[in-house]
């Protein structure tokens, strides 16, 4: 059967389905410029009108599923049974791999999404930021895929430590530049300041934005706003598939929580769906915005240019530490998950980079795949939920999601071997 | 039937000669409603031109009360002020009461189903017992049992926003949103919040809105061409209701 007949035909929105209505973004207090209005200027039209869309299912164009086809969609969904054994658990335990794309984790389900719809509306060039480089690979991929140039504005230090991540987007096709850089306005005020300024997200974005407004080009956004998370619904809604050919009903799902676009797409549809009874977001003990980080407005961005959104945060100005798994890094949590989480329907947890770094392990001493040490947190609650189930002994079905691989990331697990020792 | 032009202004914008004219014309060209901004500390919902509308007045208008109740003399169309809860809530029942002894119609919260949803039946309480009308202000982020409890204790009509702030042209299917709520809500539907075109305004009246609330569109004509352009804007407006009754 050809792929791209088992790709869903719809993203699930969980908007109208929410207990509450979702608080909407706002300009702040005296604001000189509208930043509403700024995402009317950057975004590709289709893209923001999804951003507010209230659908429940919103169509996935035909040349979208092509595209999703290519990279290899539906991804695997499979079940980690030596991990079992080595537990000992009576509990099942499944994982979406969402690593098995060629950028090696799940933001190339949005990415080829925004891609398109900037092509459709004519535009022929697309850019972005990206920290450690894993959105910004997926952003070339995506443009590439439809023809479009694209230029990543990279974070200097990635830049200079992270050689890799630069190398495949240029053979992707991307143009990648070491952010401060001297395209921009800002840019190049940053550099008069300090011409060895290392660079920062809030940087980069700002850069990206100015560039993207400069020439007509459109920006794409990688996670938090409600749009991303709607298109990362193919992976709930392929799960559920899958689940339901195997005969399995699932008790529980789990996933990291970044800014909370690989959790919202595997787990909204099952919400939506009435399926779980238990759903569990994971973060960084490091990074403690689920214990500590307040609900209020506040900035999605570290630069301040986008609407204030209502979500659980630590603040946009809180510096998070150098932990190594880099895409938790962020100091909020999606305005809908953050509302899920405060109605208490969806539970958290936090955990250190040492209980995940030996979580890693065993999974990749039992399974064999080497998870982005993101995905790790999943894992290592997986873990968890699986003794748990051992000492009650219940067959528990347990479905994580492991939102990317960590091939890529070899340099922080030698990073932290040296920390915490092997 | 005929359909409702419910017409948005900030009080005293851009002074107050040209704010009376503008109001007391615009009821004589068909306004059913009027819907009176006060300038809030904060206005959240607001998009940036309304928010400047506010920012002009606020330097000098101090006083409301009396260029409201200059404008009840004048015209006898309902008057609802729309105003932010947030900056009344330590003083709700002295502004209530104020509004009322000047003969006011009723009140409009934009944050009142967004940042007080817990307790907004006893709010709504509050505003009908000084003997004013609740005119609720809702949009797509609601849920649909939400919008239903609202449009049967919504007075005068129910307000619902298509977009997420004003004046701010989002791309949204209005025709789509007010599909879903049209069989929600038993009560009248107005539909306004960014609503500024003459496609869209076509749409909210074919989808079933028995009415559209203007503002944005009227403070940008007067800043850009002046009152008789705004006015015939309005009238404009009116011709194309007309044309749904």
């Amino acid at each position: 059967m050809e792929n791209s007949v088992l790709i869903p035909k719809y993203w699930y929105n969980i908007i109208p389905d929410l207990p509450k209505p979702l608080p909407p973004p706002r300009d702040p207090p005296n604001a000189e410029f509208s930043r509403i209005e700024l995402l009317e200027k950057i975004l590709p039209k289709e893209v923001l009108r999804q951003q507010f869309t209230i659908e429940r299912f919103v169509k996935i164009p035909e040349e979208v599923r092509d595209r999703y086809a290519i990279i290899g969609r539906p991804t695997p969904l499979m079940r980690a049974k030596r991990l079992e054994e080595y537990l000992g658990t009576p509990a099942k335990i499944y994982f979406k791999y969402e690593g098995a794309t060629p950028t090696g984790s799940h933001k190339i389900n949005t990415a080829i999404a925004q891609a398109y719809f900037a092509e459709e509306e004519g535009i022929s060039h697309v850019v972005t930021e990206t920290g450690a480089g894993q959105w910004g690979t997926a952003v070339t991929l995506a443009a590439s895929m439809y023809d479009l140039e694209s230029t990543i504005f990279m974070v200097k230090v990635s830049y200079e430590q992270k050689p890799m991540r630069r190398i495949i987007m240029e053979l992707y096709g991307g143009k990648v530049y070491a952010s401060p850089t001297d395209l921009t306005e800002f840019g190049r005020k940053i550099l008069k300041e300090n011409p060895n300024h290392p660079g920062s997200l809030g940087i980069a974005m700002s850069e990206a934005i100015e560039y993207a407004l400069e020439h007509d080009y459109r920006y794409l956004v990688g996670s938090v706003l409600d749009v991303v998370l709607l298109h990362q619904s193919v992976i709930g809604m392929e799960t559920i598939a899958q689940l339901d050919e195997l005969g399995e009903e699932p008790d529980m799902l789990i996933g990291c929580v970044g800014g909370g676009s690989n959790f919202a797409g595997f787990v909204y549809p099952f919400i939506g769906a009435k399926k779980g009874k238990k759903f569990i977001a994971v973060g960084a003990a490091e990074i403690p915005k689920f214990s500590s980080g307040r609900y209020e407005y506040d900035y999605p961005d570290t630069a301040g240019l986008l609407p204030l959104v209502k979500m659980i945060t630590l603040g946009k100005d809180y510096v998070p530490p150098p932990i190594y798994a880099g895409g938790l890094r962020y100091h909020g949590v999606a305005p809908s998950l953050s509302l899920l989480i405060k109605e208490k329907i969806v539970e958290w947890r936090e955990y250190t980079e040492e209980q995940i770094y030996e979580a890693a392990k065993l999974f990749m001493r039992t399974q064999g795949i080497v998870p982005a040490p993101e995905s790790a947190h999943a894992i290592k609650a997986t873990i968890d939920e699986a003794l748990l189930a051992k000492k009650t002994n219940e067959k528990k079905v347990i479905v994580f999601n492991l939102s990317g691989h960590g091939l890529l990331d070899l340099g922080n697990y030698d990073s932290i071997q040296k920390r915490v020792g092997k | 039937m005929k359909r409702m032009l419910v017409t948005y202004m900030t009080l005293g914008y851009p002074n107050l000669e040209i704010f009376y004219q503008f109001v007391e014309k615009s009821v004589e060209l068909g306004t059913d409603v009027l819907e009176i901004g006060l300038p809030p500390k904060y206005a959240k919902y607001d998009g940036p031109v309304i928010r400047k509308s506010y920012k002009v007045v606020s330097s000098w208008l101090k006083d409301y009360i009396n260029p409201l109740k200059e404008l009840r003399k004048s015209v006898n169309v309902p008057i609802v002020i729309l105003t932010y809860l947030e900056d009344y809530l330590s003083n709700l029942d002295s502004f209530l009461t104020a509004l009322h002894e000047i003969n006011i119609d009723g009140v409009l919260f934009p944050d009142l189903l967004i940042d007080y949803i817990d307790n907004y039946e006893t709010y709504v309480l509050s505003i009908k017992e000084k003997g004013l009308k609740a005119v609720l202000f809702t949009g797509p982020s609601l849920p649909d049992n939400l919008i239903k409890i609202a449009s049967k204790i919504s007075d005068l009509f129910l307000y619902y926003g298509v977009r997420p702030t004003t004046g701010v042209p989002i791309p949204v299917s209005v025709d789509s949103l007010i599909a879903r709520v049209r069989n929600l809500v038993q009560n009248k539907l107005v539909i306004g919040f960014g609503l500024n075109d003459f496609n869209d305004l076509r749409k909210a009246l074919s989808t079933g809105a028995d009415g559209v609330a203007i503002g944005t569109a009227f403070i940008e004509e007067i800043e850009k061409n002046g009152l008789q352009s705004a006015l015939q804007l309005v009238k404009t407006i009116r011709g194309v209701l007309d044309e749904y009754s």
